[in-house]
């Protein structure tokens, strides 16, 4: 083993010269966008491909026969079956080194087979971590608090009632089940009505999480445990819940990022409750990247940990992507720097308090754009992935094709990462594509801008489906003379 | 296709039901024989099979028996021990709001189908339900407001146990409620894969997912298509698009505030609705069952047919399926 890295400039010299093959397996390559610019031999396998085979570093295997995915783990697991996956993996050489989104222990089974290391924690543990439950533990144990809440299976409404009078936490409800993403097992209950909505999700899922609903912001913030402490990126807003983008109540939508995101002092406590639960997550066994979500009370400014996201997220484009990671490195890069077994020194202190300068900060933001209607069609037209730019009439149109987000140059351009291919099924739900523009895309109170709804109207007034095909099965009017029996 | 449907009521097993087994009893002889009468158990152990499973229907599957003629074979195929395996896809969901409801659409081919909606009082209980083999039901609801309807659990295995529509007979005949059918599901033995959802008149709800080769599954599952709790027969499933269909059934119960009709019609249009009748696959109809009214209602695209357990009345409708369209790609 070569030398000690023993600073930024070694570090990021070490990864332009890197000879590993590392491969980040996952739908599309979106989270870890322009990655491979800062290390050397890291590709993308996706399944779906976003650029119509322009991106140099994407390979996307020829569609094959495959049970219904039920999750972005099936997806990696069936791209690391694909014969033209394994192939290109073998013809690369090397030991390869996976990373994913998302991975179960079939994934793991199916990397040991082709003699790859997953960068990541065990599957394992990670499921250990993402457990809500689990995490409200951990949160306590490094001091950093959840919103009032109380563990509990839960029977029925009354049932539910009955707990909540118990813990002093009113009848205006945010439920979770132990796992899952947000909108999907976050459920927002008032009434009885609201409760037989979800009654499925709930009843019989085991320990349920039960808070007080508080009238708070979303924010998220990545972070990075490694051997030297952990790494903590800026504060995030969330876009939360929009109509124009999901149709899921209460589910992320988006991000952004500018350096007056939140008031300082929430910035500051925020960075800090992140860099203890680095240092517990780390005293748990785990390490790398993770995402933690804060609830920020709208009146007081008090601050709440949400959930915790023990992988790279949605959001991780935006960490990865803002000026500080420019400058210094990308916080993944640190990721793979932790898993690398490479020696290294680092002054963390140094580079958190380097992070949260707000010069070092640049201001962007993503939308999720999700097809909001209640209908299902075949998706015929979608706008291919590329730049953008929106005339003084907030018409908006193709300017060129790219696959750098930083390429936008203006608020008048943006860049949009086409995830519905034509020919996908469109429905309620699905994934149209993801925008990307510098400047803000929320007001200071949190709503859309005009100029963030002109840019979904305009992404979306490309997006056009055909019908399915039905039949139609029409009864008439009994034949008099047929006779029973 | 046309589909030539009928609505009988008999309160007593007696000169309807004779008729019955006359008009379809090639039909599911030949079915029931195709590996030969040999691969099917004899008598006296689908006899034995009743009675330890089913105890309280042996005196009506004598009295079936005796009707139908009382040959061996007919009395083999009536006790619905280890037939031979049958297929179907279906989908079926309970509306969030307040009445129970449970919808369904019944996906199966029109050639191996009864249409025959059948009203009995057999034992002094009401029942009335979709039948099949005669007295078999794949949905139907009962005099104390139990409903339930099947789909096919999507697995290939094919163990000792009975037609899933003989256990749905033997629910209604002798249930009220859902913790009483929960019961009788979880104890006796399937021959293939199901997932049975079963709603009372108080909205109590769960969905049996009942298999041969393992413990039968009990969920608070409010929907469920072609797969149990994962997806194992993975060309049935891309097929039969069943996580496609469950995925949009769940959305539309935590998505939508939406009323009763909304929610039924969701069940005539794609991707819910099927018309791959050539591959055996196609939407024959979609049942609405309320157990608090003790109704239930069949539907078409265009048409609707209700049916009341107190009110029953005899009736037939040609319904016309559409023809070899694989165009539904």
């Amino acid at each position: 083993m070569a030398a000690e890295l023993k600073n930024i400039s070694e570090i990021r010299r070490h990864f332009h010269r890197n000879e590993d093959p590392i491969y980040f397996i996952s739908a599309t390559n979106f989270n870890l966008l322009g990655l491979d610019e800062w290390c050397k031999n890291f590709k993308y396998i996706s399944y779906i491909d976003c650029y119509g085979g322009k991106h140099p570093n994407t390979f996307v295997p020829s569609e094959q026969p495959h049970a219904e995915f039920q999750s972005i783990e099936d997806i990696n697991n069936y791209l690391l079956q694909h014969k033209e996956v394994i192939d290109l993996i073998k013809r690369r050489g090397g030991k390869p080194k996976f990373v994913f989104l998302m991975f179960d222990e079939e994934t793991e089974r199916l990397s040991k087979e082709l003699g790859a290391d997953v960068w990541f924690p065990k599957a394992k543990l990670r499921q250990k971590m993402d457990n809500k439950i689990e995490t409200v533990r951990i949160g306590n144990k490094a001091g950093v608090p959840s919103v009032p809440n109380t563990l509990s299976v839960v029977e029925s409404y009354k049932h539910l009632n009955e707990i909540c009078d118990k813990a002093g936490l009113g009848h205006d409800l945010v439920l979770q089940s132990a796992y899952g993403d947000s909108g999907h097992t976050t459920f927002f209950i008032k009434s009885e009505a609201d409760f037989r909505r979800h009654e499925h999700e709930i009843i019989g899922e085991g320990e349920i999480k039960i808070m007080k609903r508080i009238d708070c912001r979303g924010s998220a913030i990545e972070a990075c445990a490694t051997k030297e402490g952990t790494i903590v990126g800026p504060l995030m807003t969330e876009l939360v819940g929009f109509k124009e983008l999901t149709p899921y109540r209460g589910g992320w939508c988006g991000n952004e990022i500018f350096s007056t995101a939140f008031p300082p002092k929430v910035r500051q406590k925020a960075r800090e409750l992140t860099f203890k639960f680095g240092e517990q997550l780390r005293k748990e066994g785990y390490r790398g990247y993770f995402e933690l979500d804060f609830l920020i009370d709208k009146k007081t400014g008090d601050i709440w940990l949400g959930e915790l996201n023990p992988r790279i997220t949605g959001a991780s484009s935006m960490t990865n992507h803002a000026a500080f990671a420019h400058a210094d490195a990308p916080l993944f890069l640190f990721h793979l720097l932790e898993f690398s077994k490479k020696k290294f020194k680092l002054d963390i202190k140094e580079l958190n308090d380097r992070w949260a300068d707000p010069k070092m900060i640049d201001s962007w933001s993503q939308m999720v754009i999700k097809h909001t209607d209640d209908t299902v069609d075949i998706a015929s037209d979608v706008p291919e992935t590329g730049i953008y730019r929106m005339d003084e009439d907030g018409n908006v149109d193709f300017n060129r094709f790219d696959y750098h987000r930083r390429a936008v140059e203006s608020e008048n351009e943006a860049f949009f990462l086409r995830i519905l291919q034509p020919g996908d099924y469109r429905y309620e739900g699905a994934d149209i594509g993801i925008l990307v523009t510098r400047g803000r895309s929320m007001t200071n109170g949190f709503k859309l801008t005009e100029r963030g709804k002109r840019w979904i109207h305009g992404i979306k007034a490309g997006v056009h489906g055909r019908p399915m095909p039905t039949a139609e099965a029409g009864p008439a009017l009994a034949d008099p003379a047929f006779k029973i029996m | 296709m046309q589909l030539n449907w009928r609505a009988i009521s008999e309160d007593h097993p007696g000169p309807k039901w004779a008729g019955l087994f006359r008009h379809y009893w090639p039909d599911y002889h030949r079915w029931w024989a195709r590996e030969g009468a040999e691969a099917r158990p004899g008598y006296l152990d689908s006899r034995k099979a009743l009675r330890a499973h089913m105890p309280e229907m042996v005196p009506l599957y004598d009295q079936l028996v005796e009707l139908a003629g009382g040959t061996d074979h007919a009395a083999r195929f009536l006790s619905f021990y280890c037939p031979p395996p049958y297929l179907s896809a279906c989908s079926q969901a309970i509306w969030p709001g307040k009445e129970p409801v449970l919808v369904r659409n019944y996906d199966y081919s029109p050639k191996a189908f009864d249409s025959l909606t059948l009203r009995t009082n057999w034992q002094g209980r009401a029942v009335m339900g979709t039948s099949d083999g005669l007295w078999g039901l794949v949905d139907g609801i009962n005099d104390a407001g139990l409903a339930l309807s099947l789909t096919f659990g999507g697995r290939r295995v094919v163990g000792d146990g009975f037609g899933v529509p003989l256990i749905l007979r033997y629910v209604l005949q002798t249930c009220e409620t859902t913790a009483e059918a929960g019961r009788v599901l979880a104890r006796v033995p399937t021959h293939m894969s199901y997932n049975v959802t079963v709603i009372d008149a108080q909205r109590k709800f769960l969905t049996a997912l009942m298999a041969p080769d393992r413990k039968t599954i009990i969920t608070h599952q409010a929907v469920a298509t072609n797969h149990q709790e994962r997806v194992e027969w993975a060309s049935h499933a891309r097929f039969t698009a069943t996580v496609e269909r469950e995925r949009y059934l769940l959305q539309r119960l935590t998505l939508h505030v939406e009323s009763k009709e909304k929610f039924i019609k969701a069940f005539l249009r794609p991707p819910l609705y099927s018309s791959r009748f050539d591959q055996g696959f196609g939407t024959i109809y979609t049942a609405v069952l309320r157990p608090r009214q003790r109704q239930m209602e069949l539907r078409w695209p265009h048409a609707s047919w209700p049916l009341d357990l107190h009110d029953f009345r005899e009736d037939t409708r040609v319904i016309y399926t559409p023809e070899g369209d694989a165009a539904t790609e």
